[in-house]
């Protein structure tokens, strides 16, 4: 955009920049602890969780038996946070890589057939826009279909039009196009060619933008949880324990905001880290 | 430009058509049985027969998908399973705790969104830049139920300043400011992050553009230049993006009244799903999706009208 000779002078003085490095990392080194602690407690939580069986006394406060007391329905409380992580790490991976696994060809494959298929399927998808994620998993839970299966093809489904869109868009990018065309005309087979060798340039900002929609994903689960539109109520997992507990946020808040904490830390440490890597790209 | 808007206009009503549909074959068509499933593992074989009769699933697809189009065609949304009343009287009376909750988040959100993007994106790579973009992104980040319930923590349970629910309001009468401060709060930080990184980087764009660098030169108070030359650069490509937010604000009204036990249409909703009303189910999130279809096609009509080039239709 600028011309030669008109170049803008800096905008912000080197000693500025130079604090500004400081805070970055600063913010980096906060993000790594944040998701650190959530993440730990997802995988190796279980391992170590004493038993959550029912049946203790209902909002016991912290001691030797129950080392940080117990919940409403007399379930060990440090059991629930070790053992509660698992769904959502689990669940928040296993969907977000079925809508990429899906997504990734139909973009590619939209992205190869021209201007007609492209208008169509782009058309298709913006209306699944005009539906709001959590009004979709709501709905199916009102009608019955609340098992996992359901949730997670729910919440895959709607990433597919942001995934497409993604994926139709870098393949079109003109680096990737100029490569690709030598190709076409030695001679390879298109699929080859759009398919095979464009997913292999696709692939690395496709995952960086998967990076981005995790906290999205998270943050739509455990609403979905939390409002009793997700897992099935006796599942160990975060956001149903929130769920089950607000009753108990005046007795006893750290039964509700411990678990509601470790969810924040997840969400908040992965979007300061992935803001990191995303400038670090640019 | 006229042509550009009929045929937008067109675009959303075919949307409009395509949404009913999706509602339609979210809540009947997909494998499973309402029916059963309202009643409970309780429910004797007449009472499921009488309520498929009643919600008229014993009849073919298409037949139904017709009857309830039609009903939607004529503003009759069918009758709610719990309370015998009709879907959109239900909804009128809580249509107005919502709007007014969207309308005091929108107020807030983009006055701040515009402040904020605006000072970032003038010492970009600053301190305070940094320090704007990574606090509203972890706000942004943070499920509305979690965040909500450690602000109802800290300022009702420990500083005790703002009440911690609104139960026991009906509809517009016994609210008060009080209780909508942490809501509003809420749906404002889970949407400021985009709306004030999209404004960062018009305005970085614009700061560093020739024209206004020139304008610098000239000698203009940097005042003006900031106010009407460089504001309007970031603030032009954010409708289009403010329209995107509306999706999250829906999510987030949703999560937000129930939470605050706010008597507007999200915990009408919440509450309708949780006890399996379908016909009222199926009211809401027509109304959901539409608000989007429409706040979607404004957005496009007013970006078009602000540059006409912005809009490939």
């Amino acid at each position: 955009m600028t011309a030669l000779g008109t170049q803008a002078p800096p905008v912000v003085p080197r000693r500025a920049r130079r604090r500004g490095t400081v805070t970055r990392r600063t913010l980096r080194a906060l993000g790594i602890v944040l998701l650190a602690i959530p993440l730990l407690a997802a995988v190796v939580g279980p391992f170590l969780a004493p038993s959550t069986a029912a049946g203790g006394i209902p909002l016991q406060g912290p001691g030797s038996e129950h080392l940080l007391g117990t919940a409403v329905l007399g379930r060990d409380l440090l059991g629930l946070l070790l053992r509660g992580g698992t769904t959502v790490v689990t669940l928040t991976a296993a969907a977000l890589l079925l809508a990429y696994l899906v997504a990734m060809p139909i973009g590619l494959v939209v992205a190869a057939r021209g201007r007609i298929v492209e208008t169509i399927t782009i058309g298709l998808l913006d209306v699944l826009l005009a539906l709001p994620s959590l009004l979709v998993l709501m709905v199916l839970a009102a009608t019955g279909r609340r098992s996992v299966v359901w949730l997670v093809l729910a919440v895959a489904f709607v990433q597919l039009p942001h995934v497409v869109r993604l994926v139709r868009g870098a393949a079109a990018a003109p680096a990737c196009v100029a490569a690709l065309e030598t190709m076409t005309m030695t001679g390879e087979p298109w699929w080859r060619v759009r398919i095979v060798e464009t997913g292999r340039r696709v692939l690395p900002p496709t995952i960086v933008d998967a990076t981005t929609r995790v906290s999205g994903v998270v943050g739509l689960l455990s609403s979905a949880n939390f409002l009793g539109a997700g897992l099935d109520p006796l599942v160990v997992d975060w956001a149903v324990v929130v769920d089950q507990n607000m009753t108990a946020l005046f007795l006893r808040p750290s039964v509700v905001l411990l678990p509601a904490g470790l969810l924040v830390a997840l969400c908040a440490g992965t979007n300061l880290l992935v803001d990191d890597l995303l400038e670090r790209r640019s | 430009m006229t042509t550009r808007a009929g045929v937008r206009i067109g675009i959303a009503l075919l949307q409009l058509v395509a949404v009913s549909v999706g509602v339609f074959v979210l809540t009947t068509f997909l494998p499973g049985d309402t029916a059963e499933v309202v009643l409970g593992p309780l429910a004797t074989v007449d009472q499921i027969d009488t309520l498929r009769a009643q919600l008229g699933l014993d009849r073919p697809v298409r037949e139904r998908f017709l009857d309830w189009a039609g009903g939607l065609l004529h503003g009759d949304l069918g009758t709610s399973l719990a309370t015998g009343r009709p879907v959109v009287d239900d909804m009128g009376d809580r249509l107005s705790v919502t709007v007014l909750l969207a309308v005091l988040a929108v107020v807030v959100l983009v006055p701040l969104a515009v402040a904020l993007g605006c000072y970032g994106g003038r010492r970009p790579g600053s301190p305070a830049d940094r320090i704007i973009t990574a606090t509203s992104t972890v706000a942004q980040a943070v499920p509305d139920f979690a965040l909500g319930l450690l602000l109802v923590a800290l300022f009702a349970l420990q500083l005790g300043w703002l009440p911690a629910t609104a139960a026991g309001t009906v509809g517009l009468t016994g609210l008060t400011v009080a209780m909508l401060v942490l809501p509003v709060a809420i749906l404002v930080s889970n949407q400021l992050s985009r709306l004030a990184r999209q404004v960062r980087i018009g305005v970085v764009e614009t700061d560093t553009a020739e024209h206004v660098v020139h304008l610098r030169r000239l000698g203009l108070a940097e005042r003006t230049v900031v106010l009407r030359h460089v504001l309007p650069g970031g603030v032009v490509p954010s409708v289009q993006q403010f329209a995107r937010t509306v999706d999250g604000l829906l999510g987030g009204v949703i999560v937000v009244e129930a939470l605050f036990a706010l008597p507007g249409i999200g915990s009408g909703f919440v509450q309708a799903v949780q006890t399996r009303d379908l016909p009222v189910v199926q009211g809401y999130a027509l109304l959901f999706a539409l608000t989007t279809v429409v706040v979607n096609l404004v957005a496009d009509l007013v970006s078009a009208k602000l540059v006409p080039q912005a809009v490939r239709l």
